[in-house]
């Protein structure tokens, strides 16, 4: 290899759109229009929601996928093939059942046509460094989901290669098994001990990407894209309980919460101004109910990330939740606060059945529900087969992935007697309230 | 609140599809018509198969129906006994030997047995004749389902059997509810495989000679069978195409819809191995008859399990003696299985010991010379097994990693398979023996070429299922590590599906040996030709009603199957599943 130039960055993605074919034949964007560099020496974090894309960014910078439009480039030039730059730790662990612990690390040199020796020199090395003495001989299901992870590090670093990518490696894993392992695999980058120079990291976790980022890219929903970049300088090893960090954690929520609950109306140029339907966040609305209660639990206003931190849920998820209940009109979100309106309030001293009935009211004020119920009403017998509700959605809401709409969807009408669905046969209908 | 969203029965605005459902309820009612005639006819034993084209719708309908019939009888015996033997221990030790011994007689085993034996029952009319036909066709359907069903009974968890109890269902009800559609998808996917099974020795079971007479039913399988006896291509093909619309129509009309709807009874998420046709989706759901039908049946059904459930009334000393009155009633309940339990172990050695002294009595009469030809055929049939399991792992491994690892290519090739396996092969055999002729080969190798045709489906299907279960991750690792080809394959492909081709080895290996019957003594052309082997035995000697000799060799058949699998199959199965399988 060249001597390379730190300026040059050692992957590149210049203008990259993907797209892929959903079952139905469908095109669905994951990616619109990305553009992201990685440079030497630094912990590059993709953080964001599910479907944000941020996988399909992994795999394009590991020469996994090929863009449907714009380049990837290794060092300035484009990548062809794989990168073989690139090592890649996955969340399920990916190991050979069939092979025990050495021979699973030892799979990463096997192309290199090494001598013996070297390549127990080197399995044993890399077997050290993530802490599986004595384990060599082990078989994947006799170790634990820590171990296991530890067994996919190694085969990863045996492979002597510049850039790690991890594919949310921590999150199988128990939190304290996480927050070890984190910590030993940020000691093996800050220490020089290996060939690692920069990290790759895609996560959901805003105090993991925190605690492991140099520089953090957030990104947003449907299709893919980024959305701000924050430059994370704070000294390692960073303890969550300093100022510092716990500031800039709040600051990344701020931001999330703007990219999922945004404060005032994003401002659209009436050219790109769509059809003015918004999509459902994928949440159950049980869920959202059990919500609401524990917001007036805390006196009818919370934030996010104290709420998730309570419900020991993820915290983008609490976000979704919020969102839709602005949606039905049941809080507010002033500045990054989750507030409860009078209805919200309302709602939550409801019994079961006036619930209902104010969930049937929030979605029939909802342009996406209220035009589907007109659909379904104007079709004959108040009922229309699957594929040609995810066809109305997707003319509707041409960038969300119309299936996870429609069921979400089925789920809230469900939910509020709006509508139901026969999986039998496949109709959406009418709910008419006969029983 | 429960709101349906059947739609109400409207007969003004009758739908286009329920022209359908009439045409295929005519067909129904019409085709029982035609085989109520059939049965109650006057005994025929030899019936005159006309080879005009013509001919072949009815002939059609007769195999279908009996055909139907012994799936039926299979699907009432599966459940039975799958069930007896998932239940009861005591059970289960009798039934699963019996399912693998029954497995391993190839259908021409029980041909004598039942057919002299209805016969001589029914000796006016057609009736006994008719029913020996259905239940040789019901032995090469039954075993694999009664195994199913009985596996996917014992694979109900544990928390499904605390609930049914909590909730104090009835055996029934708990059958119904839980038993019943947990096993399902099992069921259907199986009997898709068991109407295969009965297809394939269509030809055999209605048409054969037994102690040099000769008895022929009007079916399909006779008139392939008397067409191949004539050596007419002509009515070769005819049957040829008319027994692919009948699969195909049956795989269309009734198995894609079933399997379809048993997916929902699954706990998994499964693959979408068989794909529903919109078609049959579309008159499931606009016909009015089907829906009318559903109504009535949803009618029906309702008070047996949605209606209040008849509490007993309870005294008040009833329910304060209630944990002593349990306490008695086990032990003695207990007391009454283990005696149940004892006499029905008895008598199950009784009539082992019995058969067995039967058979002894027909092996007393085999000759030295007649048990030295039994050791040579079995050994020649079972070279020919190996080699056709050989070349079947040869060339399905490649070309169903090929297959199953694209999903594309998987959507485009899965139903070709189908079709393929379900296809039965002995009816390709004159064509093939024919082309093996012109290559200048003889029946002593033909035969395991005409084996292999008919079992190599299982280990493709096997395969295939394996491949498109290997994980995306690791096909990645692969990439990304940089492994040629060759490691990748030798390292993932093929570890990854061993299991899965053990499994398909094994079903294979048991068709083989049943097909070899077939494959080594055919009628072709009014004459026969066979080559020294097991099967060739077996079909020669009932032929000729040389019936010591037909014991003595399908005992061979059974002892050499039965301890291949215990000794061999079994072990490397223990073995793959152990250090092959992946965690789920």
């Amino acid at each position: 290899m060249l001597m390379s130039n730190p300026l040059v960055p050692m992957i590149e993605l210049r203008n990259v759109y993907q797209s892929f074919r959903l079952e139905s034949g469908r095109n669905l964007k994951v990616l619109d229009n990305v553009n992201l560099s990685l440079f030497e020496n630094e912990v590059l974090v993709l953080l964001g929601p599910s479907g944000s894309g941020k996988s399909t960014c992994l795999r394009l910078m590991a020469g996994l996928l090929n863009p449907t439009h714009g380049k990837v480039y290794s060092h300035n030039e484009p990548i062809e093939e794989v990168n073989d730059d690139v090592s890649l730790v996955f969340q399920s662990f990916a190991l050979l059942p069939w092979l025990n612990v050495a021979d699973n690390v030892a799979l990463g040199l096997k192309p290199l046509g090494l001598a013996q020796d070297e390549v127990e020199q080197r399995v044993k090395k890399a077997i050290d460094l993530v802490g599986l003495e004595g384990f060599e001989e082990a078989y994947p299901k006799e170790l634990s989901g820590g171990m296991k992870q530890r067994v996919g590090f190694a085969r990863a670093l045996v492979m002597e290669r510049p850039i790690l990518c991890l594919d949310e490696p921590f999150s199988a894993l128990d939190v304290l098994t996480a927050e070890t392992l984190r910590k030993e695999i940020l000691n093996l980058w800050l220490t020089r001990k290996t060939a690692i120079k920069s990290i790759v990291l895609i996560t959901h976790n805003i105090a993991e990407a925190v605690s492991m980022g140099s520089r953090i890219l957030v990104m947003g929903s449907n299709p893919g894209q980024i959305r701000y970049t924050i430059r994370n300088e704070l000294p390692y090893p960073r303890d969550e309980k300093t100022a510092s960090v716990k500031s800039l954690v709040e600051i990344i929520r701020d931001v999330l919460t703007e990219s999922i609950i945004p404060d005032a109306p994003e401002w659209v140029p009436p050219a790109l101004q769509g059809t003015g339907f918004e999509a459902p966040p994928n949440v159950n609305m049980t869920e959202v109910v059990g919500f609401l209660e524990v917001v007036m639990e805390d006196g009818g206003r919370a934030d996010a990330f104290t709420l998730a931190h309570k419900l020991t849920k993820d915290s983008l998820n609490i976000l979704l939740m919020a969102k839709a209940a602005e949606l039905l009109d049941f809080v507010d979100t002033p500045k990054n606060q989750i507030v409860l309106t009078d209805l919200g309030r309302a709602f939550v001293k409801a019994d079961v059945n006036q619930r209902k009935r104010m969930i049937h009211e929030g979605l029939m004020q909802l342009k996406l529900t209220q035009q589907f119920y007109q659909r379904l009403s104007n079709s004959e017998g108040g009922a229309m087969g699957r594929e040609e509700a995810i066809q109305t959605i997707h003319e509707w809401l041409p960038n969300e992935n119309p299936e996870d709409v429609f069921d979400t969807l089925i789920q809230w009408g469900r939910y509020g007697e709006l509508f139901g669905y026969n999986d039998d046969n496949k109709e959406v209908y009418i709910d008419r309230g006969e029983g | 609140m429960i709101s349906t969203s059947v739609k109400r029965p409207n007969f003004r605005n009758f739908h286009f599809v329920d022209l359908i459902v009439v045409g295929l309820l005519t067909f129904l009612i019409y085709g029982s018509v035609v085989t109520a005639q059939r049965w109650s006819g006057e005994l025929q034993p030899e019936f005159t198969i006309d080879l005009s084209f013509s001919a072949l719708p009815l002939y059609g309908i007769y195999s279908l129906f009996r055909a139907s019939l012994a799936y039926l009888l299979s699907l009432l015996f599966s459940l039975v006994f799958g069930y007896l033997a998932a239940r009861h221990k005591r059970a289960e030790q009798i039934i699963l030997p019996f399912i693998d011994i029954g497995q391993s007689i190839p259908v021409i085993g029980f041909l004598p047995g039942l057919v002299l034996g209805l016969m001589s029952l029914f000796t006016e009319h057609n009736l006994g004749l008719e029913l020996a036909c259905i239940l040789m066709i019901f032995t090469g359907q039954v075993w694999n389902l009664t195994f199913s069903f009985y596996s996917s009974m014992k694979g109900v968890p544990k928390s499904f059997h605390e609930m049914s109890d909590n909730v104090s269902l009835s055996w029934w009800q708990k059958f119904i509810l839980v038993e019943l559609p947990f096993s399902a998808s099992g069921l259907a996917w199986n009997s898709l495989m068991s109407m295969a099974g009965g297809w394939f020795f269509l030809t055999i079971c209605e048409a054969f000679t037994l102690g040099g007479k000769q008895y022929r039913l009007p079916g399909l399988g006779s008139y392939m069978a008397v067409a191949i006896e004539q050596g007419n291509i002509q009515a070769m093909f005819g049957g040829f195409v008319a027994v692919i619309v009948l699969i195909l129509g049956m795989d269309f009309v009734v198995w894609r819809p079933i399997i379809a709807w048993t997916r929902r009874f699954r706990l998994d998420e499964a693959p979408e191995d068989y794909q529903e046709i919109p078609f049959m989706q579309l008159l499931l759901q606009e016909s009015n008859i089907v829906r009318w039908v559903e109504q009535l049946f949803r009618i029906i059904w309702a008070p047996t399990f949605h209606g209040p459930r008849k509490k007993r009334k309870q005294s008040l000393t009833f329910r304060m003696y209630q944990p002593i009155r349990e306490k008695v009633q086990s032990i003695e309940w207990l007391d009454h299985f283990q005696v149940f339990g004892r006499l029905f172990s008895l008598t199950a050695l009784v009539l082992v010991l019995w058969g067995s002294s039967k058979i002894f009595n027909f092996l007393e009469g085999i000759s030295a010379s007649e048990a030295i030809l039994i050791t040579k055929s079995t050994l020649l049939t079972l070279l020919r097994v190996i080699a056709c399991l050989i070349v079947s792992t040869l060339w399905t491994v490649p070309f169903g990693l090929w297959v199953g690892l694209s999903p594309a290519r998987t959507r485009f090739f899965q139903p070709i398979i189908q079709l393929g396996a379900s296809f039965p092969a002995p009816m390709l055999y004159p064509l093939v023996l024919m082309a093996l002729h012109f290559l200048g080969i003889g029946l002593g190798v033909g035969s395991g070429v005409l084996m292999l045709l008919g079992v190599q489906w299982y280990v493709l299907f096997n395969v295939l299922a394996g491949a498109t279960m290997i994980s995306r991750e690791l096909r990645e690792t692969f990439l990304l590590v940089g492994l040629s080809k060759t490691d990748t394959w030798k390292n993932l492909y093929i570890p990854s599906i061993l299991p899965n081709l053990v499994t398909g080895l094994v079903t294979a290996a048991g068709g083989a040996w049943n097909a070899s019957i077939v494959a080594e003594y055919l009628h072709y052309k009014n004459e026969v030709q066979s080559t020294m082997g097991l099967g060739a035995l077996i079909s020669e000697a009932t032929a000729r009603g040389n019936y010591s000799l037909l014991a003595g060799s399908l005992l061979a058949m059974v002892i050499v199957v039965v301890g291949v699998n215990r000794l061999v199959w079994h072990r490397v199965y223990d073995w793959v599943d152990r250090r092959f399988r992946f965690e789920r």
